[in-house]
């Protein structure tokens, strides 16, 4: 493990999830280093949506273990998430197309300056802009004029600013569901490099995806569920594609290496 | 983020990349109803050389007053994706209960217009909270709204007649005096020279930190500069700016503050455009769609008392429908995209121009209202056709 302290960044143990009747999560843990990627595979169904939103706080678990740098967490609503360092970059992104780059990097987290105690709140837009410059450069990201509407975004940009939208806050895990879905060659290329770099920084990355070479390409760490259950947790260096794939539609059988 | 615009562009003078900017835009603010609005006075002054006089264009100066402050309060609306529909009889309403107040139970006049303007206010929080904490369609809640507006305003100026004449020095001032040539000068001065520093000031901080657009900021100041000029000098060849028109240019800058300026107002936006994504950013989205309203129904009062003011009476036979539907036709004619999150409040002033503009040269021309109703419509139609094409334009480049 390439952690720089003995306790990973996160680990989830034993998480179970009931909808009603269905049971979304048996038994699902992994854990997540530091400056690694860890890839979390499934078929559809197998209980990826239901742990992320789980430790983003979005839909809470019923049973189970959260441990934040060693400690145990409960995150009952998504702010409580963030405030532990947890930011999730959703597959349709959640931005705003009306407003430009930087209202979305910040919104909801505006930078204010209040003339009176009493308000008004007045948007300090300048510093915003300064200061989303400055971590767009950090993660090498090229965009134009950040009053720009994202709506003249592509793909890839949107993809972007998304993630700049997530590290920006003192974030120390980052989650992204299928942040390659929509995106052509080059983008994607693109969207993994910054994946990289992420981890590069220091972050930890949950990287949901369905695309076996992408989680070649970037993975450190590969963690596996089918059913609710994770089936196959281990480090991208020990395992081939078709041993995934084979985990993840249940035809080859592996113990759940740790 | 493979793009990397500023090396991209090939080097061209600043003017040919506004230019080629504007040309490429589907958001070109004020710009098409600008235009529009420079064809309707060519037209109309080719047709009757009375309208481009500077008494003529003082009346219509205090005509945009209640339609604009009127848009204004709609504007907040339909930023949000929503409609109010009880615009019109709500400041009816409004505009009865000052005047009752005032002339029958004898409240002073300034108590009596915070009476009228607190009830409108009220009325925007209740129809906001049917809206934003049950979630019943705008539409239906403003709709029924309406109708109850208007049956309390029958029900209380019936007895009077159906209408109540005001005479009291402040309302009558304020609906037929102005602010004298002098004043107006030395004010339209002050508050250009403070839009320009404050404009050259955020140009100098974006240039510092290597932001580039300058030069669009520098076209919208000389613009606005010429039509701030060009407003008073005519203004002041009759009677000066009617004080009917300065209290609604401070609702309209005020509203520009808060809605550009201010976390408010950013939210505002977010809302209109994607309420999801705001509510995920930790927007209180319900909170937003709850101001809005209140702020709506504060503006929806203050038009109240200005009709009333302008017609020096309050009567329940304003309120019919038309005041409601060219409030709503000024926003969409101002660029308010009725899909919520795409506008300026400056559209306000633009499109009750527009709307008055037809309404007053049709005046003149002696036009019975049929044709009146018939080119409003037209233009209505045609504004709400550019909106639509525009967001299709947006679609299929996927950028809505």
């Amino acid at each position: 493990m390439s952690g720089s302290a003995a306790t990973p960044l996160l680990t989830v143990r034993g998480l179970k999830k009931r909808f009603g009747a269905v049971t979304a999560l048996r038994n699902v843990g992994f854990s997540v280093e530091r400056g690694e990627v860890t890839a979390l595979l499934g078929d559809n169904g197998a209980g990826k949506s239901t742990t992320i939103k789980a430790i983003a706080g979005v839909a809470p678990i019923d049973e189970g273990e959260i441990l934040l740098e060693g400690r145990p967490v409960t995150i009952r609503h998504p702010s409580e998430a963030n405030a532990l360092g947890i930011q999730t970059v959703y597959q349709d992104l959640a931005l705003c197309d009306n407003l430009g780059i930087c209202a979305n990097l910040y919104l909801g987290r505006e930078l204010i300056a209040k003339p009176t105690p009493l308000g008004p709140r007045v948007l300090r837009d300048v510093e915003m802009e300064a200061e989303a410059r400055r971590v767009l450069k950090t993660l090498r990201i090229n965009l134009p004029a950040l009053d720009t509407p994202v709506a003249s975004l592509s793909g890839g940009q949107r993809q972007a600013v998304a993630i700049a939208r997530a590290v920006l806050w003192n974030s120390k895990l980052v989650i992204m569901d299928e942040p390659t879905a929509a995106l052509g060659v080059a983008q994607t290329a693109e969207v993994l490099r910054l994946v990289r770099d992420l981890a590069g920084q220091g972050y930890g990355v949950i990287l949901i995806t369905h695309n076996m070479q992408n989680v070649f390409q970037v993975a450190d760490n590969i963690a596996v569920l089918r059913l609710g259950e994770t089936v196959l947790e281990a480090r991208k260096a020990n395992l081939t594609p078709d041993q995934v794939v084979g985990a993840i539609t249940g035809t080859l059988a592996i113990g759940a290496a740790a | 983020m493979t793009t990397t615009t500023q090396p991209a562009v090939p080097v061209q003078s600043p003017f040919k990349r506004w230019l080629s900017g504007v040309a490429n835009a589907s958001d070109l603010g004020m710009l098409p109803v600008i235009a529009a609005l420079i064809v309707i006075w060519i037209v109309f002054e080719v047709l009757n050389a009375n309208f481009l006089t500077p008494r003529n264009l003082s009346n219509l100066a205090a005509q945009i007053v209640v339609t604009g402050t009127l848009a204004l309060a709609e504007i907040y609306i339909i930023l949000l994706g929503m409609i109010d529909l009880s615009i019109g009889w709500n400041s009816v309403l409004a505009a009865s209960i000052f005047s009752l107040s005032t002339v029958f139970f004898h409240l002073p006049v300034v108590a009596g217009l915070v009476l009228g303007i607190v009830f409108a206010t009220v009325v925007g929080f209740l129809q906001g909270m049917l809206v934003s904490r049950v979630g019943v369609p705008s539409f239906v809640v403003t709709l029924g709204g309406a109708m109850v507006a208007e049956g309390i305003t029958l029900g209380i100026l019936t007895p009077h007649g159906g209408s109540v004449p005001l005479s009291d020095s402040l309302t009558t001032a304020i609906g037929t005096l102005n602010l004298a040539p002098l004043w107006s000068w030395v004010l339209s001065i002050v508050l250009f020279g403070a839009y320009a520093a404050v404009t050259l000031n955020q140009i100098r901080q974006r240039t510092a930190g290597g932001h580039e657009g300058g030069y669009a900021a520098v076209m919208r100041l000389i613009g606005v500069g010429v039509l701030l000029f060009g407003a008073v000098f005519m203004l002041n060849a009759y009677r000066g700016v009617p004080f009917l028109l300065l209290i609604f240019l401070i609702a309209l800058f005020a509203s520009a503050f808060v809605t550009k300026s201010t976390q408010f107002g950013r939210h505002l936006y977010a809302v209109g455009g994607n309420a999801e994504a705001a509510r995920r950013a930790g927007i209180s989205v319900r909170g937003i769609q709850l101001a809005a309203f209140i702020i709506a129904g504060f503006l929806v009062g203050l038009a109240g008392y200005l009709d009333a003011a302008r017609l020096g009476v309050a009567s329940a036979s304003v309120g019919n429908g038309d005041i409601m539907l060219n409030a709503v036709a000024a926003a969409v004619i101002g660029g308010t995209s009725l899909f919520g999150g795409r506008g300026s409040v400056y559209g306000a002033l633009f499109g009750a121009l527009v709307i008055e503009s037809v309404s007053n040269g049709m005046n003149l021309l002696g036009a019975a209202s049929s044709v009146r109703f018939i080119v409003e419509g037209g233009i209505l139609l045609a504004a709400i056709t550019v909106d639509t094409v525009l967001r299709l334009k947006r679609l299929r480049t996927g950028r809505a």
